[in-house]
C-alpha cells in the first residue's frame, strides 16, 4: 500500500514539467484582423525608465517586439524620471568631452506620475499595462518580461471607448501652433468617472544610453513623453450615467516652442540637477497622444494616437 | 478583512485550547526605529516621516501533537533599507499543524528547505529584508527505520501578498545504515527533491513551459573524522515571457556542490566547490527582485562580521560561477611557545569565485552555448585569503586579529557598467583587544585599516583606504557602551574623506534587550550567505527592542 502511495505522489510530481524541444518559435502569427472594427481596443505601456539605467533597453526592445505582434493595437510612451537613472550629467567640457547623458528627458508630468505611482522608487525598469491592478492586490508596476502575457489578456477586454485625434493649423496659426481635437465616443452604457489625458510624444531622439555594458551614443529613445496638454491627471470628461453612443468632443491650441522653453525652464530651475539642455525637439516625430481612464482605479480603458503632422 | 477573519479564528480557537489544555504559549517580539534627516555630505536623505519603523510579534501556541501560531508584521513606513512594499500592518504569517502517526501536518504559512537549497530554499531572513514564506499545504511523514518524506503544495509570500507561481515539491531522504540495520562505521545518508512551479502564461510568438521543474541529488558520507557532503541539482526550461528572440533561453541549469571536512580534535580542514550555471528560480519567472528567488546556492566565501572586512562581500550569482574553498583551523596546543598558556586558535581560509566561460548556458532557434565545466581562467569576481588568530594571553585580556587580502569586482557585482569602478584590491588588517577590568566590567577595543586600489583604470573615483575604531565597555549583565568611526581618508574624491561616527548604549534584562544609537551609516552592500541588499547612506537615531517569552 505504501509502495503504491509513494508511485502516485512520484507519478503526479514528475509528470509536472514540460520539457521544450526546438524550434522554439510558434508557426507564423494571424496579424489580428481589425478592418471591420471602428475602434479597437488599444494597450498604452508607460515605460519608465532613464538614460543611465543599464537595463532599460530591454524593456524598450520588449515594447517595441509587442508592437511588431500586435501593431498599432500597442502605443508606448517612454517616461524618464526618478532619482536615480533619470537625472542628466552636468554639462562639463572638461570631465565629460563626450557629453555623455546630460540631455534633460525628465518632465513635470512625468516626475509627478512617478511620484503617484512609485514606480522608480521601485526600480527602473518598470511599466504600467493600462495601469490596470493600481487598486488591486497586485502589483501595478510591471517588469517587462511581464508585458507580454498581459497585453495578450488586455486585449480581449471590451472596447467601451472609441477616440479619433483631429489635427489642423489654420493659416493665422504660428508655424508650431496646432488645433487639437480629440473626438470620443461611448461605445456601451456605464456609470462613474472617466477622465481624459492629452500630452505630445516625441519618437526617434537619438542620444546616449546605457545598454548593458555599453554607453551608446546613437541610442534611439522612442515616444518620449515631451509634455502634457491637460493636467497630469486629467480633465473631466464623463461622469456618472453615460449612453452608448454619446460623444465628447475636447480642442487644444498649443505652441509647440512654448511648451519646449517650459521643459527647458523647469529643467533649469526646477529639477533636482537639472541643467536646462531639454530642448531640440522635432515636429517631425511628435506625436499627441491621448487616453481616457477611470478615475476610480486608473485603469486605462482606451488610447489613441496620431503623428502631430498628420504623417 | 480575510487576515482579520484568520486573526478572530485563531483567538477562538486558541482560547478554547488554553481552557481545555495545559499548553505553551511563546512568542517575541522585535521593535526597530530609525530617524532619518538629511546629509548631502554622504548623500542621506531624509524620510518624510521622519521616523521609520519595522516591528513584529510570533505568538505560538504549542499542546500535545497540536501547533498554531502567527507573526503580526507593521512597517509604518518601513526603514530605508527595506523594499517600500513593505508597507502597513498585517498578519502575513499564520499557520496551524499537528502531528498524528508519524505524519505531520502544517496548513497556512512554513519555511522550508530541500537539501542545500540548490533547487528551493522558503525562508526569512530579517536583516535582508527577504521573507518568501510558503502559504499552503505541507506534510512530513516518516516512513519506517530511517526514511523521512517531505512534500508541499503552496505559494510564495512576497511583501504581503503572493506570487503567481503555484509551486508542488517532494523530498526524501534515507539513512542507509538505519535503514537495512547495517553495523557500519561509515554512514550514508541519500537524499531526493524534486520541484515544481506551475504558471499560467500566453506567448503568441514562443511556446512556454507552464510547469518547470527541477530536481537535485544529495549524499553524505561520514566516517570518524571525515564528513563528505555533494550535491546536484537540474532544471529544465524555464524561459522568461518575452516576445524578444534574444531574451528567450531555453537552456537547462544547473549546479553543483561538494565539500569534504576532516575534523578532530584541536584540528579540522574543509575543501569546497560549487559550480551554479542558469539556476535562478523565481516565483514568478519575469520578476527581478530578491523577493522571488525560490532557490539558494549557498556561498564560499567566509562570513565576515568586522566591518572593514565585509565592505566588500561577495554576492553568490545563481546564474553563472566557479568557486572553491580551502579552510584550515588549528589549535596550538597550550604549554607550546607559540601557544602559551591557554593555547592559540589559528583560522587560514582562501576562496576564490570566478564567471563561466563566455557566460551562462542559452538556448534558443539561434543560439546554443554551454559554459565548460571547468574553467577557472574566466573573469574573477571574488577572492579572499585570509588569516585569523585568536588568542587569550591572561585571565584578563585576549585578542583577535585578522589580516586579509581581498580581490572584487566591483562593476560586476554591483551591477555597474564595465570600467566605472574597476577592480578592487584591499588589504585588511583587525585587532580586537578585550580587556577584563573587574568581574562583570569589560572595555574592547577594535582596530581595523583597509588599503585599496583599483586594478586598473576606473571612471568612477575610489572610495579608497578606509580606518575604524571602536570602543565598547560592557557592565554584565545590564549595560554596553560603544562609540565607533568610521573614516574614509583614502577617498580619491576629496570631499568624501569622511567620518561616519555611531554611538550605542543597550541595556538587558533577562531576554529583553533596549539598544538606542545615533550615527551614519554609509551606503552599501550588506551580505547575509552570499544574498545581498543595497543599504543605502543615513544619518538618524535608532531604537530597537527585542524580547522574547
Amino acid at each position: 500500500m505504501n509502495r503504491f502511495f509513494y508511485i502516485i505522489i512520484a507519478t503526479i510530481f514528475i509528470s509536472s514539467c514540460e520539457v521544450i524541444e526546438g524550434p522554439y518559435m510558434n508557426g507564423t502569427i494571424d496579424p489580428i484582423d481589425t478592418t471591420n472594427n471602428v475602434y479597437v481596443k488599444n494597450i498604452l505601456i508607460e515605460d519608465f525608465t532613464g538614460h543611465t539605467c543599464k537595463n532599460c533597453p530591454d524593456a524598450a526592445r520588449e515594447l517595441d517586439a509587442i508592437h511588431d505582434v500586435y501593431g498599432s493595437q500597442i502605443i508606448g510612451l517612454a517616461i524618464h524620471a526618478g532619482q536615480t537613472f533619470a537625472r542628466p550629467y552636468p554639462i562639463d567640457p572638461t570631465g565629460n568631452p563626450d557629453e555623455k547623458f546630460i540631455y534633460d528627458f525628465r518632465t513635470s508630468w512625468g516626475e509627478e506620475l512617478d511620484g503617484f505611482f512609485q514606480v522608480s522608487a521601485n526600480g527602473l525598469p518598470k511599466g504600467m499595462i493600462n495601469r490596470i491592478d493600481y487598486s488591486s492586490s497586485g502589483d501595478h508596476r510591471k517588469d517587462w518580461g511581464e508585458w507580454a502575457n498581459i497585453v495578450g489578456d488586455e486585449l480581449s477586454k471590451d472596447v467601451l471607448f472609441g477616440i479619433n485625434i483631429e489635427i489642423n493649423q489654420t493659416p493665422l496659426m504660428l508655424s508650431d501652433q496646432f488645433d487639437i481635437i480629440i473626438n470620443s465616443e461611448s461605445l456601451s452604457a456605464m456609470s462613474g468617472n472617466y477622465k481624459l489625458v492629452v500630452c505630445l510624444t516625441e519618437n526617434n531622439i537619438t542620444n546616449w544610453q546605457k545598454d548593458g555594458d555599453n554607453d551608446d551614443e546613437s541610442y534611439v529613445h522612442k515616444h518620449v513623453l515631451r509634455s502634457f496638454l491637460t493636467p497630469t491627471f486629467g480633465e473631466d470628461f464623463a461622469s456618472e450615467e453615460i449612453n452608448n453612443g454619446d460623444s465628447f468632443s475636447n480642442a487644444y491650441s498649443p505652441v509647440i516652442s512654448t511648451l519646449e522653453n517650459n521643459n527647458i525652464n523647469h529643467s533649469q530651475n526646477i529639477l533636482t540637477l537639472g541643467n536646462g539642455n531639454a530642448g531640440d525637439w522635432d515636429l517631425n516625430n511628435m506625436y499627441v497622444l491621448a487616453y481616457i481612464y477611470d478615475e476610480s482605479n486608473n485603469e486605462i480603458l482606451q488610447v489613441e494616437e496620431k503623428s502631430l503632422l498628420n504623417k | 478583512m480575510k487576515n482579520k477573519f484568520l486573526t478572530f479564528l485563531f483567538s477562538i480557537s486558541c482560547c478554547n485550547l488554553i481552557a481545555q489544555n495545559n499548553g505553551q504559549i511563546t512568542g517575541d517580539f522585535s521593535l526597530n526605529l530609525q530617524s532619518y534627516v538629511e546629509d548631502a555630505a554622504i548623500n542621506a536623505a531624509a524620510a518624510d516621516e521622519v521616523v521609520l519603523n519595522n516591528a513584529f510579534l510570533n505568538l505560538t501556541y504549542s499542546s500535545n501533537n497540536f501547533i498554531i501560531g502567527l507573526r503580526y508584521e507593521s512597517y509604518l513606513n518601513a526603514l530605508l533599507d527595506y523594499d517600500s512594499e513593505f508597507r502597513g500592518n498585517g498578519v502575513p504569517y499564520r499557520y496551524a499543524g499537528y502531528t498524528i502517526d508519524g505524519l505531520e501536518i502544517t496548513a497556512g504559512n512554513f519555511y522550508e528547505q530541500f537539501g542545500s537549497g540548490l533547487i528551493f530554499r522558503s525562508y526569512e531572513e530579517k536583516g535582508l529584508g527577504i521573507d518568501n514564506a510558503m502559504d499552503g499545504i505541507r506534510l512530513k511523514y516518516k516512513i519506517g527505520k530511517g526514511i523521512s518524506l517531505k512534500s508541499f503544495i503552496g505559494k510564495s509570500r512576497t511583501f504581503f501578498t503572493y506570487a503567481e507561481g503555484i509551486f508542488r515539491g517532494i523530498d526524501a531522504e534515507i539513512d542507509i545504515n538505519e535503514s537495512f540495520e547495517l553495523e557500519n562505521t561509515t554512514k550514508y545518508i541519500l537524499g531526493g527533491s524534486f520541484i515544481s512551479r506551475y504558471e499560467q502564461r500566453t506567448n503568441p510568438k514562443f511556446i512556454i513551459p507552464q510547469n518547470v521543474a527541477a530536481y537535485a541529488g544529495r549524499l553524505n558520507i561520514l566516517n570518524g573524522g571525515w564528513n563528505y557532503y555533494g550535491e546536484f541539482a537540474y532544471k529544465i526550461n524555464d524561459p522568461i515571457n518575452s516576445l524578444q528572440e534574444n531574451q528567450m533561453n531555453y537552456a537547462s541549469g544547473s549546479a553543483f556542490t561538494n565539500s569534504l571536512t576532516y575534523s578532530q580534535r584541536g584540528f579540522g580542514i574543509t575543501a569546497e566547490i560549487h559550480r551554479a550555471d542558469n539556476m535562478l528560480l523565481l516565483s514568478e519567472r519575469e520578476r527581478t527582485g530578491k523577493a522571488y528567488i525560490m532557490n539558494y546556492i549557498p556561498t564560499l566565501s567566509k562570513p565576515h562580521a568586522y566591518t572593514l572586512l565585509a565592505i566588500y562581500p561577495c554576492a553568490t550569482q545563481a546564474m553563472g560561477e566557479l568557486g572553491v574553498q580551502l579552510d584550515i583551523f588549528y589549535k596550538i596546543k597550550k604549554g607550546t611557545l607559540l601557544g602559551g598558556k591557554y593555547g592559540t586558535k589559528v583560522n587560514f581560509n582562501f576562496s576564490r569565485i570566478n564567471g563561466l566561460e563566455g557566460g551562462y548556458s542559452m538556448l534558443n532557434d539561434n543560439q546554443d552555448h554551454s559554459p565548460d565545466l571547468f574553467d577557472f581562467s574566466q573573469e574573477l569576481y571574488y577572492s579572499d585569503i585570509n588569516i585569523e588568530i585568536n588568542k587569550k594571553i591572561n585571565k584578563n585580556i585576549r585578542y583577535n586579529a585578522v589580516i586579509a587580502n581581498q580581490t572584487y569586482n566591483k562593476d560586476f557585482l554591483e551591477g555597474k557598467t564595465p570600467g566605472e569602478y574597476g577592480v578592487l584590491n584591499s588589504t585588511i588588517a583587525v585587532l580586537d583587544l578585550s580587556y577584563r577590568i573587574k568581574k562583570g566590567h569589560t572595555i574592547r577595543f577594535e582596530t581595523q585599516a583597509l588599503f585599496s586600489k583599483q586594478l586598473e583604470t576606473a571612471s568612477k573615483e575610489a572610495e579608497g583606504d578606509w580606518l575604524m575604531a571602536l570602543a565598547e565597555y560592557t557592565i554584565s549583565p545590564n549595560w554596553f557602551f560603544a562609540i565607533q568611526d568610521m573614516y574614509n581618508y583614502g577617498n580619491e574624491n576629496e570631499s568624501k574623506r569622511l567620518h561616519y561616527m555611531n554611538i550605542n548604549v543597550g541595556f538587558l534584562k533577562g531576554s529583553t534587550r533596549f539598544e538606542i544609537g545615533y550615527g551614519k551609516k554609509r551606503e552599501g552592500i550588506f551580505c547575509v550567505g552570499g544574498v545581498c541588499k543595497l543599504v543605502p547612506s543615513s544619518n538618524g537615531l535608532n531604537l530597537s527592542i527585542t524580547t522574547s517569552f
